[in-house]
């Protein structure tokens, strides 16, 4: 559903809109569906066990078989995907979703860090991106400009998706004519606060090819984690990122459209290193992180996106980036092809 | 670490660091809620009836129907009775954990609600023992006074639905309610 700064419905019923939507786009029944598997994360809503009231919302009676994990949707999408390599169900439905508008960044994103040294310094996200920024910086890898343009692209992209909540024409040089919020880091360089829900439909198989015309085939999909320590790591670069990619088969052929999860514009720049992707790769036709930030949405965001240049676009094969912890710390690659592998 | 060193840290034990958190967190209440809420302080519960098949009134209202997968809405408020039979309890010895208030045992009651149905959960059963509380009793709403009802903890996501509402439920003295009639009614 569109990523807007606040929702004033539960995330229960956010979770019914999409995953109703999503079943009735894939042409199955509800019995269809052999496992359901959801991502989210508690710290966002505040509450305890809150993602188990999104059980109401997906027809849990009689009761189903169903998973949830404590990340990005993209994440469930893999516990899915995996749950379907065991061949005795063709069907799974992946749901995810975050509210980012409750609670305060600055309070709960430092808690994910190391409790002894770093936490107790409230190193809130956008100081530790900006951290990134700066060594990016210092590395001669990037510069200020090249963050503008990326933020200018992207939220022009943006323009005309309807699920995006940032978007327009902006000229980089009245980008970067504006002040530091973090310095490095100016407010356009950081993403939108977002409430927002998305599900998917995986089928195995035959069933796919049965339910649409031209399914986006997962042909590859691997994830990888980095040292938990931002300061013990080059925050330049994503060696989880070039596992991923390895283990997903980036390498096997080129790819034509890349949806990246950077919600600061210099990550834009470790991953495209990363995932050695030349100027001939569109990046982040759907405005990207930049232009939408549900937290444990955005990465399976990503995914659709990247799905939706298959199916509705005609192209061959995308790729699709999710990322998790802090400053790029797990990250998670996908690779989906209009024929199947 | 040396070896006597390494031996002194295993006498001491490990070292522990308190960590005291507080997170703040605001967010408008859902309609439904909200609906709720202000029929509270009107001095009336509202749930809300399905319009599928399954027929069932949830309290509060939810704006969505768990069985049947489809979006409720305001049409389908319906205000409930405030009397009722307990059909559940649980009686719940307290942990002494940072900030219960809570020292001797207390029982918590669900309450199916006379008139249209639904049931209400985590009910407080005042003026009786622990020991009278069980399933069949029939109790009656005791609501506070209009001028004193707030939902300020409704709002905060309390554990009871009733909070600043209703006070708690008293048995009505009246003979036990046909608890197997109520069977299937519930959510």
């Amino acid at each position: 559903m569109p990523s807007v700064r606040s929702t004033e419905i539960t995330e229960t019923q956010m979770v019914l809109e999409v995953t109703t939507q999503a079943v009735a786009m894939a042409g199955i029944d509800r019995h269809d569906i052999g496992f359901t598997v959801s991502g989210s994360c508690d710290y966002l809503a505040g509450q305890t066990f809150a993602f188990v009231q999104t059980i109401e919302a997906i027809g849990a009676w009689p009761p189903i078989s169903e998973s949830h994990v404590e990340m990005d949707g993209a994440w469930a999408m893999y516990e899915g995907y995996t749950r379907l390599q065991e061949g005795d169900i063709d069907v799974v439905l992946v749901y995810c979703h975050g509210r980012s508008s409750p609670g305060k960044p600055e309070q709960i994103y430092p808690l994910q860090l190391d409790p002894y040294h770093l936490a107790p310094l409230g190193l809130d996200p956008w100081s530790l991106a900006a951290l990134q920024a700066r060594s990016l910086l210092d590395s001669g890898k990037a510069t200020e400009r090249d963050f503008a343009e990326i933020v200018a692209r992207n939220r022009a992209n943006a323009v005309g998706n309807e699920y995006a909540q940032v978007s327009g024409k902006f000229d980089v040089d009245a980008l970067l004519a504006e002040p530091y919020v973090r310095e490095p880091l100016r407010r356009h360089d950081l993403p939108p606060v977002s409430d927002s829900a998305a599900a998917v439909v995986l089928a195995a198989g035959d069933k796919a090819a049965s339910l649409v015309d031209r399914p986006a085939w997962i042909t590859g999909i691997d994830h990888r984690i980095d040292i938990h320590q931002p300061g013990m790591r080059d925050l330049t670069v994503s060696p989880s990122t070039v596992l991923a990619a390895e283990g997903a088969g980036l390498g096997s052929g080129p790819v034509q459209v890349a949806e990246l999860s950077a919600p600061f514009s210099p990550q834009e720049v470790i991953l495209r290193d990363a995932l050695g992707l030349g100027d001939d790769v569109e990046v982040n036709l759907s405005g990207g992180a930049l232009a939408a930030n549900p937290v444990m949405v955005t990465g399976l965001v990503r995914v659709i996106e990247a799905a939706r240049q298959v199916t509705e676009q005609g192209r061959d094969r995308v790729l699709a980036h999710a990322t998790g912890g802090q400053a790029l710390q797990q990250n998670l690659v996908c690779i989906l092809e209009g024929s199947r592998a | 670490m040396s070896p006597d060193a390494k031996t002194d840290a295993a006498k001491e034990g490990p070292r522990i660091m308190p960590f005291p958190v507080a997170l703040h967190y605001e967010s408008p209440a859902a309609p439904a809620v909200t609906r709720y809420a202000e029929a509270l302080l009107d001095g009336k519960i509202i749930g809300q009836k399905c319009t599928g098949d399954c027929g069932l009134i949830y309290v509060p209202p939810k704006d969505l129907c768990p069985i049947d997968v489809i979006k409720l809405s305001i049409d389908d408020d319906v205000v409930l009775g405030d009397t009722g039979t307990v059909v559940n309890f649980t009686v719940v010895t307290p942990v002494q954990y940072p900030g219960q208030e809570e020292t001797e045992p207390f029982a918590r009651v669900s309450v199916a609600l006379d008139g249209p149905g639904g049931m209400l959960q985590l009910q407080e059963v005042l003026d009786t023992p622990v020991s009278d509380v069980r399933v069949g009793m029939r109790v009656a709403a005791v609501w506070r006074p209009e001028a004193e009802r707030n939902t300020e903890d409704l709002a905060a996501g309390g554990w009871s639905s009733t909070d600043g509402g209703i006070e708690g439920w008293m048995p009505t003295g009246e003979p036990d309610g046909d608890v197997a009639a109520l069977q299937g009614k519930g959510y």
